[in-house]
């Protein structure tokens, strides 16, 4: 009982604090069917301008993978009026920095610049999405760049394929079977006009959020949004059908190769549900129980007191129609893949079996809280988790609430998750073994 | 009267129609073919922290900043670097840090931060720790335990030590690390610190005393600075340092002197053999004597921003990645450290071009040192460093971070204050005269770390300004070594007569292997979580037999007769063409080592993961590589062409039994692009019947 108020009494300590730190925003849709979110923080003179497409590596057609990370590049060619090499130029030239990412869900392009810079952001990110230049020369010098970030972030790295391998095993029929990246026979066989036909399919103004962050006025900023994101015309409608995967009757097993390596790895991969849904949440904080530091359960008996492994790993990688739940964990020494299988599964076992203890349940609600605490420490940050939250979970308020959804998974709940997803008949085992080995 | 109040009406409606219409084609009026102009730079306003010393020599600011119920609190000791009595002790103290203080054992230690969902890191020379406001106080004081109070048990040693080891061979065949490495090693040499690198050989020498002993002479306040930044005031702060960190004893650091790096006596390429490389990593450096505190400092800054600084539209990446395609990303860096820096230019390269891409970058360091950069050019650089200073300011560290370098490295107090201004005032003879006088072009050191076999070829036709550039080699730790032999003349008397002889012998001698008329190899593997039935057999007479089935189904199978042949997947023959029978003639039979040599060419010495090996061509698409070392056959290299494109397939044999006094591989890995299947032979026999239809 006692124990209970003390945890009341943390609790509504919580409460003050995420009073302190709540993110305003506004949200709102021009006609053309973009969506706008605003938030303005004047602390710092910086403004961070970016637009998230809903597309994303799963997207397209069959035998046509890597479209959308090929556009994160493309995109930054030129546009009617920035010529081609521009682009980069420019933002620098004005003390900006910019970028973008793509996940198999969707891309994010963003500038951050001093705020005096924003209408020049605004500017920039209506040009690529009113009429960017796509043509052969892009096409071409780009399919040579994403080739060499291939080699560079993959095939030249240590353990580059590892999570390549899982996908490809553990997915059978949705997209999410296919690297990011793409494959590059498919990259190489497709032709201008189909690239062009992807742009017209997803980058329209309905299928995007533009999220202005910092340093801003909001009636300015309002009025410039509409003066040059207004003129788009919207895009085609963008019907999205989730692909069924059947259910996985029967382990599945692997064997890879890295020619990187020198250490194998041994990885248990599960099919998960999506980053929606309730149980994606519980399986965050199971990964955090199983290998989320020094005392996590995993490290602390793999690592520290058996000394069998050299590093042990669990993470809930959770994507928009599925998720994958992974564990493994790299021998020490003459470890053999088969003992540290052995002993993961004893711990899986244990996660499934017995609740978590009342003080493991504190450490997660800490580590939570503190997480939240640190997510939103920049503008860019919080523009980034603005356009996410919109974009795949359909819901802002996140921002300020996700924390909520921790706070109320219980101890059995955790228990009743492990043991619905972390089921060894239901999974992928992989032996990811160095080429000399073979 | 009605019809004058309805046209004044009219006249009024018409107005507001007017006046819609103005602003509407005010909205319209946006020129988008214009560039926006910034408007007025914004107003900086650089923070000083708060600061106080305590009587051991530990100076202390605090950086406030209450947006978030959060704090930090980094505590560095700014020592000289020094060698280490054996390299690898400052990594093992460093991961001995945290395992136990004098109070609490590691278990309570780690338990209670993570608990509270905080953060503390220890280091030789460093500790930092973060959380939520409410357990900070708790948390310093954890922290300086474990940095004041630290235990070094025997048996956290030895796990620790073994960890290290792994890591290190976890690194061992990063082409970034290795070129990493002995692109320092060249730059400073082994006797500096910065050249000095951790093997397991030296991390096996390293006893507990020697970590205690480097605990005690170099976490010591002498050169101390903490800093706090966060939800914190100065005089919190104060009362934490007072309560936990007064009892550190006043000490300082024992100083070695620094040998002076040389600069390389001549342009060369310092390259090390990385036979998994599928990309060649470039490192184009030159020492440089450079401090912050240097008028030249601006001036390069600005320099190496136009050159290769962090963005996408510098000499470099326009160069090497827009316009070219070599590579994901090319850029330099200029080191302006107290005690030793280099200049150095950087890109990760497919194979293919390293070649060029040295020439590319070579000529892009002469560009910026003999052209004078456009001046539009130079002020766009300006403004990105006033922008990114101003981009800075909204993270509270760049604060505490400024006021520590402006002590550490020895800066007039004005420094930051004055950035934006000294940028200002660099000029185009500026960039070319410091360009000139610090990328040193004529001495740079160009270590590529990438496969020799397929880029040392073209590296060593290498030419600038007419000039061939030297390729020098050297091993993994940057020892100079004579070429390897990636590329070797083929020796005296090797031929494909020769090598086919030596597997014939390595197998089990003429005799016994010509008595074996033909072969039935069985065996399984693993594909989607199937297991599938794989059967060979072969011939004297170049009959050939392959099928692999799973129970009731065959999934794909192959049959040469000797004359013709076909191939059959999911029930879809297709009969081989007429060069597809010539390839498969050469290269059937149990033994094609047996046949008459004609028809195969020796064309080389190759490096491979098994060692060097001779690689004997049967066709311009298919080579078979024989071990130098054993006589073994390796593998086998098909080039295949798959929707529109080449791809390599290999075939590698491996684990070598005798079956009847004749040596067969017993594991078989097929592979092509990420896809590997592993054929593990489970039955092989010799000499049986075997059916006239077999081959049909």
């Amino acid at each position: 009982m006692k124990k209970q108020t003390i945890i009341s009494m943390l609790m509504g300590l919580f409460v003050v604090a995420t009073q302190a730190q709540e993110i305003d925003y506004e949200t709102y849709e021009l006609t053309n069917g973009l969506d706008v979110i605003l938030h303005q923080d004047n602390s710092a003179p910086v403004v961070t301008v970016g637009v998230m497409y809903h597309v994303g590596g799963k997207d397209g057609k069959k035998d046509r993978s890597g479209f959308a990370h090929f556009f994160e590049h493309l995109l930054f060619e030129g546009t009617e009026n920035i010529e081609r090499g521009e682009w980069f130029n420019i933002v620098s030239a004005n003390g900006g920095t910019n970028n973008a990412n793509t996940s198999q869900d969707r891309t994010y392009y963003y500038e951050t610049f001093p705020s005096n810079a924003l209408e020049l952001g605004l500017w920039m990110e209506s040009e690529r999405m009113l009429h960017p230049v796509i043509n052969q020369i892009g096409v071409d010098t780009q399919n040579e760049v994403v080739k060499e970030e291939k080699r560079t972030n993959y095939d030249n790295r240590p353990y580059g394929n590892w999570a390549i391998m899982v996908n490809k095993n553990l997915f059978d029929k949705h997209p999410y079977k296919n690297p990011n990246i793409g494959y590059m026979e498919d990259l190489d066989a497709a032709t201008l006009d189909e690239f062009k036909a992807f742009f017209d399919k997803y980058y329209g103004p309905n299928n995007a959020t533009l999220v202005v962050a910092g340093d801003i006025n909001m009636g300015k900023t309002i009025k410039m949004i509409k003066d040059y994101f207004g003129p788009i015309p919207r895009g085609q409608e963008v019907k999205r059908d989730k692909i069924q995967e059947d259910i996985i009757e029967n382990k599945i097993e692997v064997t890879a190769y890295d020619s990187n390596i020198q250490i194998p790895l041994k990885v248990f991969a599960y099919r998960t549900p999506s980053m929606k849904d309730r149980d994606a949440y519980v399986l965050d904080m199971i990964s955090q129980v199983l290998s989320g530091g020094k005392t996590s359960r995993l490290y602390k008996r793999m690592v520290d007191d058996d000394k069998i492994a050299l590093q042990v790993l669990a993470f809930n990688r959770s994507l928009e129609d599925y998720g994958t739940y992974i564990v493994g964990a790299l021998p020490l020494g003459d470890n053999s893949l088969e003992k540290l299988a052995a002993v993961m599964d004893e711990e899986i076992e244990k996660i499934k079996t017995e609740l978590i203890s009342e003080k493991e349940y504190e450490k997660l609600q800490n580590t939570f809280e503190n997480r939240f605490v640190n997510s939103n420490s920049s503008v860019q940050g919080i523009a980034s988790s603005l356009a996410t939250y919109h974009t795949l979970y359909g819901d802002v308020s996140l921002i300020n609430n996700e924390i909520e959804i921790y706070r109320s998974i219980t101890r059995e709940e955790i228990l009743e998750v492990a043991k619905k997803y972390l089921q060894d008949n239901k999974r992928l085992e992989m032996d990811y073994l160095p080429e000399n080995d073979k | 009267m009605t019809n004058k109040k309805m046209n004044i009406m009219k006249i009024k409606y018409n107005y507001a129609l007017l006046l819609c219409f103005i602003t509407t084609s005010l909205i319209a009026q946006i020129d988008r073919s214009q560039m926006p102009k910034p408007g007025p730079p914004p107003e900086i306003n650089l923070g000083v922290p708060d600061t106080f010393e305590m009587d051991n020599g530990l100076e202390v600011m605090v950086v406030e900043d209450h947006k978030l119920p959060r704090v930090a609190v980094r505590l560095i000791i700014d020592n000289k670097p020094h060698a280490e009595k054996i390299h690898g002790t400052a990594s093992l103290t460093s991961a001995l840090m945290g395992t136990g203080t004098k109070n609490m054992s590691k278990d309570k230690y780690n338990e209670e931060i993570e608990f509270l969902g905080a953060t503390v890191n220890l280091g030789s020379e460093f500790a930092y720790a973060s959380s939520l406001k409410k357990y900070f106080p708790r948390i310093f004081e954890l922290m300086a335990d474990g940095a004041l109070n630290p235990v070094f048990t025997q048996e956290e040693f030895e796990a620790e030590k073994t960890k290290l080891i792994e890591g290190l061979k976890a690194d061992a065949k990063s082409v970034s690390a290795v070129a990493n490495r002995v692109s320092s090693v060249l730059a400073y040499s082994k006797n500096h610190p910065y050249g000095q690198y951790t093997t397991e050989e030296s991390v096996e020498k390293i006893t507990l005393d020697d970590v205690k002993n480097y605990y005690r002479n170099f976490f010591v306040p002498g050169n101390a600075y903490m800093a706090f930044i966060g939800d914190i005031d100065k005089n919190e702060a104060k009362k934490l340092v007072e309560n936990y960190f007064r009892d550190w004893k006043d000490e300082t650091a024992p100083e070695f002197t620094l040998p002076k790096p040389k600069k390389a006596q001549y342009r060369q390429i310092n390259f090390v053999n990385m036979p998994n490389a599928v990309q060649s990593e470039i490192i184009a450096q030159n020492t440089v004597d450079l401090q912050m505190s240097d008028e030249d400092y601006f001036p390069l800054l600005i320099a190496n921003q136009i050159l290769g600084g962090s963005s996408l539209g510098t000499y470099l990446n326009m160069n090497l990645r827009e316009d070219k395609g070599y590579t994901y990303g090319s850029y330099s860096r200029i080191g302006a450290d107290r005690y030793a820096s280099r200049f150095r230019a950087v890109a990760s390269v497919r194979n293919e071009v390293t070649d060029s891409s040295v020439v590319e970058v070579l000529k892009e360091i002469k560009r910026i040192r003999t052209e004078p950069v456009d001046a539009q050019k130079l002020e766009d650089t300006k403004k990105k460093f006033a922008g990114n200073f101003v981009l800075r300011l909204e993270q509270p560290s760049t604060v505490a971070n400024y006021a520590l370098n402006i002590r550490t490295e020895n800066l007039p107090e004005d420094f930051y204050k004055t950035y934006l201004q000294k940028i200002n005032a660099v000029t185009q003879e500026d960039v070319q005269r410091v360009a000139a006088k610090y990328f040193d072009i004529d001495h740079l050191q160009i270590v590529v770390a990438g496969k020799g076999s397929e880029v040392v070829e073209n590296l060593e036709k290498v030419e600038f300004e007419g000039k061939p550039v030297p390729v020098l080699y050297y091993d993994k730790y940057g020892n100079k070594t004579d070429k390897p032999e990636f590329n070797k003349p083929l020796p005296e008397g090797v031929s494909v007569q020769t090598v086919f002889d030596d597997y014939i012998k390595a197998i089990g001698g003429k005799e016994k292997v010509e008595a074996i008329d033909n072969a039935i190899m069985k065996g399984k593997m693993n594909a989607m979580g199937q297991s599938i039935d794989v059967e060979m057999v072969s011939t004297q007479d170049d009959e050939f037999f392959m099928q692999m089935s799973m129970p009731g189904m065959t999934i794909m199978k192959t049959v040469f007769d000797g004359e013709s042949g076909y191939s059959e997947q999911q029930g879809q023959r297709k009969d081989m063409t007429p060069e597809e029978v010539e390839q498969t003639k050469l290269t059937s039979g149990v033994f094609p080592e047996l046949k008459d040599t004609s028809a195969f060419e020796l064309v080389a010495i190759e490096s491979t993961e098994q060692g060097d090996a001779y690689v004997i061509q049967s066709s311009e698409k298919k080579k078979t590589f024989y071990s130098v070392e054993t006589g073994l056959k390796i593998k086998d290299v098909e080039v295949m062409e798959q929707m529109g494109r080449t791809m390599e397939s290999t075939t590698k044999y491996m684990d070598y039994k005798p079956v009847n006094g004749v040596l067969f591989p017993h594991t078989v890995i097929q592979s092509a692009g990420p896809q590997n299947f592993e054929i593990k032979m489970d039955k092989i026999m010799l000499n049986q019947d075997i059916p006239a239809d077999k081959f049909q």
